[in-house]
């Protein structure tokens, strides 16, 4: 609508010279075409031809040595019936849902915590980011150190220091002991970048309207509920949809600590595509687990999107 | 445990010092104490643990690392430098670091360039179609990168970009662009449109528009999408791994996995030497942009 | 130069690479590396002219690991005038990055990998038979475990060149041991369980990994499965697991584990190298790297340790061999070189004994060698605790054991089936029949026989 209008305004009133350039570079199609130009060229060269390869991968029966044969949806149906692909396939989606609730709480709650007055705020601020700056790898060798059945040291401190236990925790050594630990791991990772994101969003709030609610005698949870989260919620939608999508399709934290153990009750369908694809040299059956993974992210990071976003346009901050 | 309660005791003595001319009631410091201190100062010690375990296993001896009847693991009792010189003269880290912080960077430019242009057609000039491609470049995120690195590597070779660190710095916009694009698609609309229609009234063309108007605007996104993508880069395994085969074009993550495991032995001290000196000097640029980037989107939004 | 083992080429050869890289080399003389050798005459590859050869081999294990072999190499190519570069890459990046090269069809000349590579990669591969008998001839013979993954299944016709296997073994300490009342490791399963629970009850229990460790944890399940007399698959590639042979393992897996530390199910690679050397563990299986590592440590509590190891072969059980087997390295050229002979004359070059023996005596055990002839050297008398490791080549046991090697059977053990069986019995999270008709599922999905 404003396009047009803006069209129509601009052959109304030619104020400036025209030279031919500008005037093609005005030219809407030729400007859209411009600037669609190397994001275009970059994902169909490197993403969408090589998707089209990976699609087709998981039509057949590739094996790494030996190109394979088109068995149409075999790989599928062999994997419907594979209880350890069920088995990553809700792990991923439990895993998924705990982190990022866990990442979001915490990390508007740290947001909440850096917007007060602190001192040294920028250098604290910076700080704090750090797990999110360190290779994942690499953090995920420490957190694996400090699962370990024997030398963990928060096993130390519990049980050497405060003596609260008698044995070391064994973090890793049964299923939902290292399926929460994992989750603890994605946690510490993912809060620095929800908080620091949504302390941007919390910035953009006017203090005024804290003080024209503060006069009207509102409770700080009254604050919280009817200015913080409705002011914020445009920023969340995009923090979270993009948390959904990185926590989902993770696979270095998993890989490093894990591999999936014990009994395959940690393996995320990244994890899985990678160990029956690139170890287990099944390439087609891991093309297969990839792409299965696709509607799960697309209904994930949908919902998020639009369930959370769609308050922006209530919000009527935007003329769309 | 002892240096965490000193950092807390600090913080909290810090910020008596700084409210005390404030002339606040005892009542509502404690409180403060209690609602602000307390749970950032546990937020910090559980955020930056793991960091300060890198950091003393990098300067601990071998015999220390697995001795904890005899020596207190939160401590250090003869600290060496032997692992950090290990890393730093023995293997080529100082290069891989330069060779990731290239990649990440040129990455970085690449992509937001792109997704500047890309955002500002669909969200700004809103030709046919607009919100379809948009929703394609976002489903483009969606493709893990497991599945695209053989097909991938194929196209790589193909371009006779094997083994070249620019071979990573064409495919890392792939899972780049999509998200950039998504921000900055969410920061354009935060821009009103009233500013550009008038620049138009006033004939400005839509470049200089984007250029004078938009751009300076929508700084903060920017940065955002640049933090943003700088760290996907730096933190990026698998196509490092698939792509590059030299040891000395290596990238800071992929190599130190490779050159300080050998076997089944993992040369800890060395290991943790290297992602934390590879983390800092990172760092210190975040601590210069996070500061940006939250200030200058105050700035931007009530204008 | 064609394959002489004078004892003046040893001498000078050995000396340069020792000079040059201040090797911890065990003091090993030239005669400690002299080698028996039958005289057959060298096969010509004639390097095409302008050759140049990139290799790909995994992370060293031990720095004169690396070092010699680039000092082998650089000998190569100051001879030859080739010139090579030598890439290593982390052990489990070999996987991938083989897998990109022979996809793609460019890439390195030479790759050194892992076991069941040459099988699955079969028709990409330069064939070596030339090369092979040509050494066989010379060096005593290939062992057994060198055939079974280097030729193609079920023919003479070899793909790669293996140039040696790390071997597992019991890594045990001596004054624990005796401490229980054994001077060495019961071969049989009964005593074997008998003497854990007697470590265990004087606090130095015994530990092996039961997660997902590509190495230690197939290790171990192997182990449980091939001392009983069980196996995978018939030699026909058929799922045999469901056996009553594997249920009797099965049941001892689950007897033995409370005798094990607690811990074992999140063990990877590195922890009982970590457990042994922090004193928590009595005995473990693995290669020579706990050992190694404990005695050239600058740590006099660590070399306290090293003095107080010692090393067996695993119990056999059932088995009349080792039943573990050895993680080969295969050197294999790939078809898309453009310089199949070149490739040829520096395999070949690597492999004689001039340049081989060091680089073996200088892994110190890490690597076992695949030709008979290297282990009579007098080297590895040097040190007897390191004896166990020297025919780990010598066994008729392989992953997949008894089927053929192949991207299927691979697919198996990646997926750690028979890991994940044993742990899921010994924890009680299964019965034992429960466990096996779910593995031999899980198996079947690949191994269609």
């Amino acid at each position: 609508m404003d396009a047009t209008t803006g069209e129509l305004i601009l052959e109304w009133k030619p104020r400036r010279r025209h030279s031919r350039i500008s005037r093609l570079f005005d030219w809407k199609p030729f400007l859209v075409a411009l600037c669609m130009l190397p994001t275009a060229g970059l994902l169909l060269i490197f993403l969408t031809y090589p998707l089209g390869l990976g699609l087709w991968l998981s039509l057949t029966d590739t094996t790494i040595g030996q190109p394979g044969e088109y068995i149409g949806l075999d790989n599928f149906t062999s994997l419907f019936s594979d209880p350890v692909f069920w088995g990553a396939v809700w792990y991923t989606i439990f895993y998924t849902a705990v982190a990022t609730v866990g990442k979001f709480l915490l990390g508007l709650w740290l947001a909440l915590l850096l917007n007060h007055h602190i001192p040294f705020k920028a250098f604290i601020r910076a700080i704090v980011l750090l797990p999110w700056i360190v290779p994942t790898v690499l953090s995920a060798i420490a957190w694996w150190w400090i699962y370990d059945p024997q030398f963990s040291i928060v096993s130390f401190v519990l049980v050497d220091v405060l003596h609260w236990r008698s044995h070391y925790i064994d973090f890793l050594g049964s299923p939902w002991s290292a399926r929460w630990s994992l989750i603890v791991a994605n946690i510490w990772r993912g809060i620095p970048f929800v908080a620091i994101t949504l302390l941007a969003g919390l910035q953009t709030i006017s203090p005024s309207l804290y003080e024209a609610a503060l006069l009207d005698g509102a409770s700080s949870w009254q604050k919280f509920r009817r200015i913080t989260v409705p002011l914020l919620m445009p920023i969340l939608s995009v923090a979270l949809t993009l948390s959904v999508l990185f926590t989902f399709s993770d696979f270095q934290l998993v890989y490093a600590i894990t591999r999936g153990g014990p009994f395959n009750s940690t393996h995320l369908m990244a994890t899985l595509a990678f160990q029956r694809a690139i170890p287990g040299s099944q390439l087609g059956e891991g093309a297969a687990i990839a792409v299965s993974m696709i509607p799960f992210l697309l209904v994930a990071t949908l919902v998020c999107f639009f369930g959370v976003g769609r308050r922006k346009w209530q919000q009527g901050s935007d003329n769309d | 445990m002892t240096e965490a309660l000193a950092a807390n005791q600090e913080v909290q003595v810090a910020a008596s010092l700084k409210d005390a001319p404030e002339l606040l009631s005892w009542d509502s410091r404690a409180r403060r104490v209690i609602t602000v201190y307390i749970p950032l100062a546990i937020f910090i010690i559980v955020l930056l643990f793991p960091f300060y375990w890198m950091a003393i296993t990098s300067i601990k001896p071998d015999y220390e690392m697995y001795n904890y009847k005899q020596f207190n693991p939160f401590w250090v009792h003869s600290p060496t430098l032997a692992n950090i010189r290990k890393l730093l003269f023995d293997t080529e880290y100082p290069r891989w670091l330069m060779i990731t912080m290239g990649v990440a960077t040129a990455a970085t430019f690449i992509s937001v360039g792109a997704s500047v242009l890309a955002a500002y057609a669909i969200e700004r000039l809103r030709f046919q179609h607009a919100q379809h491609i948009g929703l394609a470049i976002y489903l483009a995120y969606l493709v893990p990168p497991t599945i695209l690195f053989i097909p991938l590597a194929t196209l790589i070779f193909q371009f006779g970009l094997f083994d070249s660190p620019l071979a990573l710095v064409l495919t890392y916009p792939t899972f780049l662009i999509p998200f950039c694009t998504w921000l900055l698609i969410g920061y354009f609309k935060s821009i009103p449109y009233e500013l550009e229609e008038c620049a138009l009234i006033d004939g400005a063309s839509r470049l200089q528009i984007l250029r004078r108007i938009t751009l300076p605007l929508a700084v903060p996104g920017l940065i955002s999408a640049g933090i943003f993508a700088f760290t996907l880069s730096w933190n990026e395994f698998i196509y490092a791994l698939a792509f590059i085969q030299s040891t000395e074009r290596k990238t800071v993550p992929v190599a130190i996995l490779t050159e300080l495991v050998t076997g089944d032995v993992y040369q800890w001290g060395s290991l943790m030497a290297g992602s934390l000196l590879g983390s800092v000097p990172v760092a210190i640029i975040y601590s210069f942009f996070v500061e940006y980037y939250v200030s200058s989107m105050t700035g931007a939004v009530k204008e | 130069m064609a394959g002489l083992t004078r004892r003046d080429t040893l001498l000078s050869g050995t000396a340069a690479l020792i000079g040059a890289a201040t090797l911890p080399l065990i003091g090993a003389h030239a005669a400690d590396l002299d080698v028996p050798t039958a005289d057959v005459k060298s096969p010509d590859f004639k390097a095409e002219s302008g050759a140049t050869l990139r290799v790909l081999r995994p992370a060293k294990f031990v720095d004169p690991d690396e070092v010699l072999f680039r000092a082998n190499t650089k000998k190569f190519s100051d001879q030859t005038g080739i010139p090579v570069r030598v890439d290593f890459v982390g052990w489990e990046d070999v996987q991938p990055q083989t897998a990109v090269a022979a996809n793609t069809g460019a890439g390195p000349d030479i790759i050194i990998g892992f076991g069941s590579a040459p099988q699955i990669y079969a028709n990409k591969l330069i064939q070596m038979n030339d090369l092979a008998e040509y050494l066989g001839a010379k060096y005593g013979g290939w062992h057994q475990l060198a055939q079974i993954y280097s030729c193609r299944w079920g023919t003479q016709d070899w793909l790669a060149i293996p140039m040696g296997g790390s071997g597992g073994a019991s890594v045990y300490r001596v004054s624990w041991l005796k401490e229980a009342g054994y001077d060495s490791i019961p071969n049989d399963h009964a005593g074997f369980l008998e003497m854990a629970t007697k470590l265990k009850k004087n606090n130095h229990p015994i530990g092996f990994a039961l997660g997902h460790a590509v190495g230690d944890g197939n290790g171990f399940a192997n182990w449980l499965l091939w001392s009983f007399g069980a196996s995978l698959t018939d030699e026909k590639g058929k799922v045999s697991l469901d056996s009553k042979e594997t249920i009797a393992a099965l049941n001892y897996a689950r007897e033995l584990y409370p005798q094990m530390i607690e811990g074992t199910l999140s063990w990877g690679d590195p922890s009982n190298n970590k457990a042994f050397a922090a004193g928590d563990i009595s005995l473990t299986f693995n290669g020579v790297s706990i050992y190694y590592v404990a005695k050239n440590s600058s740590d006099p509590k660590l070399q306290a340790i090293a003095a107080d190891t010692n090393h067996q072969v695993p119990p056999l059980g059932m088995a009349k061999k080792s039943p573990s087997s050895s993680l080969v390295v295969n050197a294999m050229a790939f078809r898309h070189t453009k310089y199949p002979n070149a490739c040829k004359e520096y395999l070949r070059f690597m492999m004689e004994a001039p340049q081989y023996a060091p680089w073996l005596a200088g892994c110190l055990g890490y690597w076992s060698n695949s030709l008979k002839a290297y282990g009579k050297m007098a080297f590895w008398d040097a040190d007897p605790k390191l004896k166990p490791y020297i025919d780990s080549m010598d066994t008729p046991y392989y992953d997949s054991y008894k089927g053929p090697i192949s991207a299927a059977s691979s697919a198996v053990a990646a997926n750690y089936t028979l890991v994940d069986m044993f742990a899921s019995v010994a924890t009680g999270n299964a019965t034992p029949e429960a466990a096996v008709k779910t593995a031999a599922r899980q198996a079947a999905r690949y191994l269609k026989g």
